[in-house]
C-alpha cells in the first residue's frame, strides 16, 4: 500500500466514526465574528479567539474549504482573512489599515452574489445585504478593528434570544458549499489513490504542521517547477488524484501533525506520524498508538517514567506484546503505520515509510533497547530516540543533528536493519571534540557505539561481540586499551591531586585514533605517577593495586599497541573505556584496596 | 507465437519514481513493468517488436535509502533551441545552477535483484523476414554478450543496471515477511499513443514475484 493510499483509509475510518471533517469542509483558526442584523447592520464584532494560552489564538472551528490559493485571488465561503472579507488589509510597515488593492473583496463579494442569489436564508440574506452595502473605508469604525486587523473573521446572525449562530454552521450555507463543490465537476479521471474515475485534482490542498516547512502549508504531492514535470503535463495531471482523494489524505495528514495530536513526533528533521489499524475494533488501535508514543519519546517525568522503564524493561526481554498491554487485542493483526515526513521548503520529502503488524514493530522496538543496553545503565530511563540524535550534535543542538541521520535512524529501529553508518562516526567525532562530558552524555555515546557494534554483530557484518558490562577476559585489543587508557586516567588523578589538564582532554582523541604513537607516552607517565604514589604512606597500596590492574590488561594485550584503530574498534575503545572507568571512578573501596580478587 | 525470455538484472541502486511523488522522489517497492520494459528495449528493440512484461521476481532485500541532491528547477525550453538551431548559434541558450539550484531528497532502494520474464510480439511494422524466433535469438545473444544500444537503467539514468540471462536455479534472498504484500496501485506504463497517459494495475507481491497483466486486459486500468 502506498503513503496517500494508507493515508485516505485512515480518513475514512476517522469519517466513519465521526472524528474527521466531511469533505469540503475543515479545521480552521477564526479570530473574530462579524455580528450582523437581519437587515445587514454591523451590530457588534465578537472576539472568539482561544484564550487558554499564554497568548490568544485563533479559535478551531470546522468551515468550509478552504480554497487553495498562493498568490492567485481566490475567496472561501463564509469566512476569511480581513483582506477579502471586509476589504482591508494591515500595511506591513505602518500596521495600519490600508485598502486591499487587488480586488480580493471584489472577489469575495462576487463569489457570495453568485453563491447566495437564490437563498431565502435569513443569515445568508443579511450577509448579502451587508457586503453590498460595504466599503473598506468605513472599516475604522467597527469595534476592535486593530486586533482584527489580517485576521480570519466569520460572519454571526444576530439570534433573537439565544446566541448568534455563525453563517457557515447554518445548514443552508453548508448545503450550498457542498453543492457548489459537486457541479465543479472537471472531467473525470483515473485516481491512482482510490482506483476509481473521479474529477482530477488540479492542486492538492496543503499540509500544515511539519516543522521547518513554510508556515502556509507544504505538499507531498507538487510540481511547481518545470524539471519536476513529465511528458509535458501541466501541475496534478503529472499524477492523476481525486479532489475526494486529495482531500482526504490532506485532511488526515493535517489532523495526525495537528499541534496537539498525539500521534506526532519530532525526530532530528524528521516530523513522524504514526497511526494504527485494527479491524472493527477502533480502542486497540488506540492504544497501540498510545504505547508507540510512549516507548519512541518516554516522558521524562518522575512518575510516568517508573511505569515506563517498566513496559521498556518488559519489551525489550521478549515479553508478548499482549501481557505489556492488555489493551491491544492482537498485535500480529493490528496494523501500524509510520510515516517520516522532512521539509524542504514548500515540499515535504517522504524520509521512511513503514506499515507492518504491531507486533512485529514491538520486537524491533525491544531489539533496538537491548542492542542499546550497557551496564551500568547511565539512565534511568532508556532515551528517546530524538536524544540519542543529539549525541551526534554540534553543541548537543537538535537543530545541528545531520539531515538525514534522524530519518534513516528511525528506519533503522523501526526495521530492524543496521544503523546508519553515520551514527557512528557522527558520536566518535563527537567525543573527540567535546572535551568535557556529563556522565550522562559519556553513558549515552558508549551505548549508541555498544548499540551499532551490536547490532552488527548479530547480523553478520561484525565477527565478534560487545560485552555488556565490564569484561576482564575480553580479548579484544581496542575494548583493553580503552580500559587501559581508564587505568591511567585514574593513576593519574590518584597522583596529581589538583591537574588542570587530564590525559583526557590531551590524549583521548589520538589515544584512540592511532595507539601507537600514543600509549608508550602514557605509559612512562604512568611510571612517574606510580613513584608519586609510593611514596606517599597512604597511598602506597593504590599503586599495588593499580600495578595489578596494569598488569592483567597487558596480559591481554598480545600483539602490542596497533598503529591505527578503524571505526568499529574505536567504538570498542569507547565502550571499554567507559566500563573500566566506571568502575573506577564510582566504586570507591574498590578501587583503593589491595586486593588480588577481581573487581 | 511469442517467444518468452528470462533476464537477471541487477544494481547498486534503483528508483521507480512514484508518479506522486515526483519531485522528492520515492521509488515503489518493485520493479514497474515500464522500467522492465525499458531495461528489454534497451537491449534490443526494432519497430517490427513490442516487449509485454510477464513476470517481475524479486531476487533481493527491499531495502531503501535516502540521498539528497542538487538539481536544476528548470528546462530549457525547446522553443529556444529551435531558435538557436535555426539561427546557427548558442547565444542565449545556457542555464546555470546558481540561479536555478533546487536541492531534492530522494528515497531510493538500495542493492536489488529482478528476473524479468517477458515476450514480444509482432507489430505491424514488421516485415515479412521479422520472424519471432529471429528476434528472440537476437534477443539472447546480445543479452549474453552485454549488447545494448544504451546502457539499461534501474528507473533513471543515473542507476545502471547489470544485465545477464537468468540462469536456472537463482535464489531469491527476500526475507519471508516480505514475500507477500499488497503493493496498491502500482504504475503499469504510459500510453503514448493517447496524451501519454498513465495506466496502473493492481500489484501484489506473491511468493516474491509480481504478475504483470497485459496492456490490453481489463486489470490496467486508466
Amino acid at each position: 500500500m502506498s503513503v496517500l493510499q494508507a493515508l485516505n483509509g485512515y480518513y475514512e475510518r476517522q469519517a466513519g466514526r465521526g472524528r474527521a471533517s466531511a469533505y469540503g469542509f475543515s479545521k480552521q483558526g477564526i479570530s473574530f465574528a462579524v455580528v450582523l442584523g437581519t437587515d445587514g447592520r454591523v451590530l457588534d464584532v465578537m472576539d472568539v479567539r482561544d484564550t487558554t494560552g499564554k497568548r490568544p489564538r485563533p479559535g478551531i472551528r470546522e468551515v468550509p474549504g478552504p480554497v487553495v490559493r498562493s498568490v492567485n485571488i481566490r475567496p472561501n465561503f463564509l469566512w476569511d482573512s480581513t483582506t477579502y472579507a471586509l476589504g482591508v488589509r494591515r500595511n506591513e510597515r505602518t500596521g495600519a489599515a490600508v485598502p486591499a488593492k487587488r480586488g480580493e473583496h471584489d472577489a469575495f463579494v462576487a463569489l457570495h452574489r453568485e453563491l447566495l442569489a437564490d437563498t431565502d436564508d435569513e443569515g445568508l440574506r443579511a450577509l448579502l445585504a451587508f457586503l453590498e452595502d460595504w466599503s473598506g473605508d468605513r472599516y475604522e469604525a467597527l469595534p476592535q478593528s486593530a486586533e482584527m486587523l489580517g485576521e480570519n473573521v466569520a460572519f454571526c446572525l444576530a439570534g433573537s434570544g439565544g446566541p448568534p449562530a455563525f453563517l457557515h454552521e447554518r445548514a443552508a450555507g453548508r448545503e450550498i458549499w457542498t453543492r457548489w463543490l459537486e457541479g465543479d465537476d472537471a472531467h473525470r479521471e483515473f485516481c491512482l489513490v482510490t482506483g476509481q474515475r473521479l474529477p482530477a485534482a488540479r492542486l492538492h490542498p496543503k499540509i500544515k504542521g511539519v516543522q521547518g516547512a513554510q508556515t502556509s502549508g507544504a505538499s507531498i504531492v507538487s510540481f511547481n517547477n518545470e524539471a519536476f514535470t513529465s511528458f509535458g503535463k501541466k501541475q496534478g495531471a503529472n499524477a492523476p488524484v481525486s479532489e475526494r482523494a486529495a482531500f482526504a489524505y490532506t485532511s488526515a495528514l493535517n489532523t495526525l501533525l495537528a499541534r496537539d495530536s498525539r500521534n506526532r513526533t519530532r525526530i532530528g528533521d524528521t516530523t513522524t506520524v504514526f497511526w494504527a489499524e485494527a479491524d472493527g475494533d477502533p480502542e486497540s488501535a488506540e492504544a497501540a498508538e498510545d504505547l508507540f508514543s510512549m516507548l519512541v519519546a518516554p516522558p521524562t517525568d518522575e512518575e510516568e517514567s517508573a511505569a515506563v522503564r517498566d513496559t521498556i524493561k518488559a519489551i525489550a526481554d521478549g515479553r508478548p506484546l499482549e501481557v505489556v498491554e492488555p489493551r491491544i487485542k492482537d498485535p500480529r493483526h493490528t496494523r501500524f503505520f509510520v510515516l517520516g515526513l522532512a521539509p524542504n521548503a514548500a515540499r515535504l520529502s517522504v524520509r521512511f515509510w513503514l506499515e507492518d503488524t504491531f507486533g512485529s514493530i514491538g520486537e524491533r522496538l525491544g531489539q533496538h533497547w537491548k542492542d542499546l543496553h550497557i551496564e551500568p545503565e547511565p539512565w534511568r530511563t532508556p532515551p528517546a530516540i530524538w536524544r540519542l540524535l543529539r549525541e551526534t550534535a554540534v553543541q548537543g543542538k537538535s537543530e545541528n543533528v545531520p539531515p538525514v541521520l534522524g530519518g534513516a535512524l528511525m528506519d533503522a529501529i523501526l526495521r530492524g536493519g543496521r544503523y546508519p553508518r553515520s551514527l557512528l562516526t557522527s558520536v566518535l567525532m563527537r567525543m573527540r571534540s567535546d572535551g568535557n562530558m556529563k556522565d550522562y552524555q559519556a553513558g549515552l555515546r558508549a551505548a549508541i557505539c555498544k548499540a551499532c557494534l551490536a547490532r552488527d554483530y548479530r547480523l553478520g557484518h561484525e565477527k565478534e561481540d560487545v560485552p555488556v558490562s565490564l569484561n576482564h577476559d575480553e580479548k579484544n585489543t581496542a575494548y583493553r586499551l580503552g580500559r587501559l587508557f581508564a587505568i591511567y586516567e585514574k593513576l593519574q588523578s590518584d597522583a596529581i591531586q589538583k591537574s588542570n589538564v587530564t590525559i583526557k582532554d590531551q590524549f583521548y582523541g589520538s589515544a584512540s585514533a592511532t595507539p601507537a604513537s600514543v600509549f608508550p607516552l602514557l605509559d612512562r607517565k604512568a611510571t612517574h605517577h606510580l613513584a608519586t604514589l609510593r611514596k606517599d604512606p597512604a597511598k602506597a597500596g593504590w599503586a599495588v593495586r593499580h600495578e595489578q590492574r596494569l598488569a592483567e590488561v597487558f596480559a591481554g594485550l598480545e600483539t602490542g599497541f596497533p598503529r591505527a584503530l578503524g571505526l568499529q574498534e574505536q567504538g570498542r575503545f569507547v565502550i571499554g573505556y567507559y566500563h573500566q572507568r566506571k568502575q573506577l571512578f564510582e566504586s570507591k573501596s574498590a578501587a583503593n584496596s589491595v586486593q588480588t580478587q577481581e573487581n | 507465437m511469442a517467444y518468452g525470455v528470462k533476464l537477471h538484472v541487477w544494481g547498486d541502486y534503483a528508483c521507480f519514481t512514484r508518479p506522486e511523488m515526483k519531485v522528492e522522489r520515492v521509488s515503489y517497492d518493485v520493479m514497474t513493468p515500464s522500467a522492465a520494459r525499458g531495461i528489454l528495449e534497451a537491449i534490443h528493440w526494432k519497430p517490427a517488436i513490442r516487449w509485454v512484461v510477464d513476470r517481475v521476481q524479486v531476487l533481493k532485500p527491499i531495502r531503501f535509502d535516502t540521498i539528497r541532491r542538487n538539481e536544476l528547477g528548470g528546462r530549457i525550453p525547446a522553443k529556444k533551441v529551435g531558435e538557436a538551431i535555426r539561427r546557427g548559434d548558442t547565444a542565449g541558450l545556457a542555464t546555470t545552477i546558481e540561479d536555478d539550484r533546487q536541492q531534492r531528497a530522494a528515497t531510493v532502494l538500495r542493492d536489488v535483484g529482478y528476473v524479468i520474464e517477458a515476450h514480444f510480439v509482432l507489430t505491424p511494422a514488421a516485415k515479412p523476414d521479422d520472424t519471432p524466433a529471429k528476434h528472440a535469438a537476437m534477443f539472447n545473444r546480445r543479452a549474453a554478450r552485454g549488447q545494448c544500444f544504451h546502457r539499461p537503467y534501474l528507473g533513471t539514468r543515473e542507476f545502471p543496471a547489470h544485465f545477464a540471462p537468468a540462469p536456472d536455479g537463482l535464489v531469491s534472498s527476500l526475507p519471508a515477511d516480505q514475500r507477500n504484500r499488497d503493493l496498491g496501485w502500482m504504475l503499469h506504463d504510459i500510453d503514448y499513443a493517447n496524451d501519454s497517459s498513465p495506466r496502473f494495475f493492481r500489484a501484489e507481491l506473491r511468493d516474491g514475484t509480481v504478475r504483470v497483466p497485459p496492456p490490453d486486459s481489463e486489470d490496467v486500468r486508466g
